[in-house]
């Protein structure tokens, strides 16, 4: 497969994505609404009562909207996107069609990846704007994040929405059903990492959930559970690296392997 | 199409199995498909023939045995040996949520750059080009269909793979169907593959066949040689039209000419005991007993007699053991 037919696969794996307007709807409704109420609450509470609520902009708003959309619902935005993109071919039937194509499975496979991320990064970008927007719009004379935090803010949230959706097209693809691998994704990124991160006896076995290795790369002290787990910057990458190695590898050997 | 090579197969299998645990869905199949026919593909629901397509295709790995398309070995060479193939495997499937020029934009993606450009005339030719920007999910069973076709034709095909192509189709869709079959092999060259439970279809398309049951292929030939295989067990058949039914009768029965004589609706139905030739004999007898014969025509088997008692032949184990022979 030379580079044009990738580059073709991937914008015609990306339509797909595209046009799946319910999905689409709901991703940018998961990325921008709370962080849209967010802001709303916060700036009737500031200017109701400044001297107890402070100003939803400024580094306060910033280190709390890249908490919504790195840590929160921007992955859920993914995890929507990811599964459509692991599992829209299986679940519509079409995959036997391209099989026939006599194109090779896995190049079938690896072009949804980036397809994917396209469309999450782009949710993801917009969520990230209104962020920015609100931040200084809502700030009222308090400090606002230099240029560089804002950057190293874009690219974390870009790193934990891409991770998250990389991840969700490998699981859709291993198990074929978008449904499944929407429960099993959402449950692990909202009770259970969660849950397993702030039980303190795991002890450096809780290093190698996902999402504490990506809160290593934030630019802003965003965990504030109290049970943060500590890891060097090399052990972060070597998580991250392993979950996406795995769950890509998985979904690409089913797709190589099954009957279609 | 000129670079298709002629006199050659466009499929050919040895010993082709696939089995799900113990069951044997495709029980060592010999199939020959001539290059440039219209070859029909049938059985009855369940003898194996989706199996068998999608064992062609690699949509699932055989057990055992080995198979060509266009003389490339596959699975070894199968995406050269899919690159001019078109198939339709079972219902054509489509992303519903996107037009039917978008389905064919994903496929014509995956298939290559130089694709993209028969889009427009694959449409076109299928009578889908007013339709083409509306959503899949509004398309009737039989316009999908025709949307499977279009895909189909987008690789240029050397070699369609067509699964039951008629299901949802309206009588006059049927017909423009055969037309369109008939004109890509005849006019363009085209190997035309089609599985398909329904007899009179085939033998109206299709040049050549082979009758499948229980994964096996019973027979396989053109229609001409399978039809007139009908009956062969039985003796050859005659219909007369007599001026005296109960004397012609009388006669016939003490005949050693004939086998079995029956009143049909329009005369006498008359199973020869020898060759058909002697269809002349029987007649000089008749009028040697001051019969009239007014008609004798020998009695046309089709291909549907022929499945039926092929299929239905196969419970016996002495028929069993011939078909296996």
């Amino acid at each position: 497969m030379n580079a044009t037919i990738a580059a073709q696969m991937t914008a015609a794996d990306f339509l797909k994505l595209r046009k799946k307007r319910g999905s689409v709807i709901w991703a940018l409704v998961l990325a921008l609404a709370p962080l849209l109420i967010y802001f709303i609450v916060s700036a009737a509470q500031h200017s109701s009562n400044p001297a107890q609520h402070a100003p939803a902009g400024g580094i306060n708003g910033f280190t709390d909207g890249i908490r919504i959309i790195a840590l929160f619902f921007g992955p859920l935005a993914a995890i929507l996107i990811g599964a459509e993109g692991g599992a829209g071919d299986a679940a519509s039937g079409v995959f036997r069609d391209l099989v026939v194509t006599g194109r090779s499975r896995l190049a079938l496979f690896a072009t949804r990846v980036p397809a994917a991320l396209a469309l999450v990064w782009i949710v993801t970008a917009f969520a990230y704007a209104l962020l920015v927007l609100g931040t200084f719009a809502f700030a009222d004379g308090t400090p606002t994040p230099s240029a560089s935090t804002i950057l190293n803010g874009l690219g974390f949230s870009l790193l934990s929405t891409g991770v998250v959706a990389a991840v969700a097209v490998g699981l859709a693809a291993l198990t074929t059903s978008r449904p499944a691998a929407l429960t099993v994704l959402i449950g692990w990124q909202l009770v259970a990492s969660p849950v397993l991160a702030s039980i303190n006896s795991l002890g450096s076995s809780r290093k190698l959930i996902l999402s504490e290795a990506i809160v290593h790369f934030s630019p802003v002290h965003v965990n504030d559970r109290g049970g943060t787990v500590a890891m060097s910057q090399g052990l972060a990458v070597l998580v991250i690296a392993v979950w996406l190695l795995v769950f890509l590898a998985l979904g690409a050997w089913r797709t190589r392997t099954m009957d279609a | 199409m000129s670079d298709l090579p002629t006199g050659g197969l466009a499929i050919e299998t040895h010993g082709l199995t696939k089995r799900f645990g113990e069951r044997a869905a495709i029980d060592g199949v010999d199939l020959r498909v001539p290059l440039g026919s219209a070859f029909g593909f049938l059985g009855p629901n369940g003898a194996g023939k989706t199996t068998m397509i999608r064992t062609l295709l690699g949509l699932t790995r055989a057990s055992a045995g080995t198979m060509s398309i266009l003389g490339h070995p596959v699975p070894a060479e199968r995406a050269t040996a899919l690159e001019r193939v078109g198939a339709i495997v079972e219902e054509p499937r489509f992303h519903t949520h996107l037009s039917g020029r978008e389905n064919l934009r994903i496929v014509a993606a995956v298939r290559g750059p130089e694709v993209r450009e028969r889009i427009g005339p694959a449409l076109a030719r299928v009578g889908l080009s007013e339709r083409a920007e509306d959503k899949v999910k509004g398309y009737s069973l039989g316009m999908r269909q025709r949307l499977g076709v279009a895909r189909c034709l987008l690789a240029d095909p050397r070699l369609l793979i067509l699964d039951e192509p008629t299901n949802g189709l309206d009588p006059g869709g049927i017909q423009e169907f055969r037309h369109m079959i008939r004109e890509m092999v005849e006019q363009e060259g085209r190997t035309v593959f089609i599985s398909s439970h329904l007899l009179d279809e085939v033998e109206r398309i299709c040049d050549a066949a082979a009758i499948v049951d229980r994964g096996r292929i019973v027979t396989q030939g053109a229609i001409s040689e399978l039809a007139a295989g009908a009956g062969a067990g039985a003796g050859a058949e005659l219909l007369l039209g007599v001026e005296d039914t109960e004397l012609a009768l009388a006669t016939l029965s003490a005949s050693h000419l004939v086998r079995e004589v029956h009143p049909a609706e329009d005369g006498l139905r008359v199973v020869l005991a020898g060759a058909p030739d002697t269809a002349a004999a029987l007649n000089a007898v008749l009028v040697g007993a001051g019969v009239g014969v007014m008609r004798l025509e020998p009695v046309r088997h089709s291909l549907e007699q022929r499945f039926l008692e092929i299929t239905s032949r196969l419970d016996e184990p002495a028929a069993r053991a011939e078909a296996q022979a």
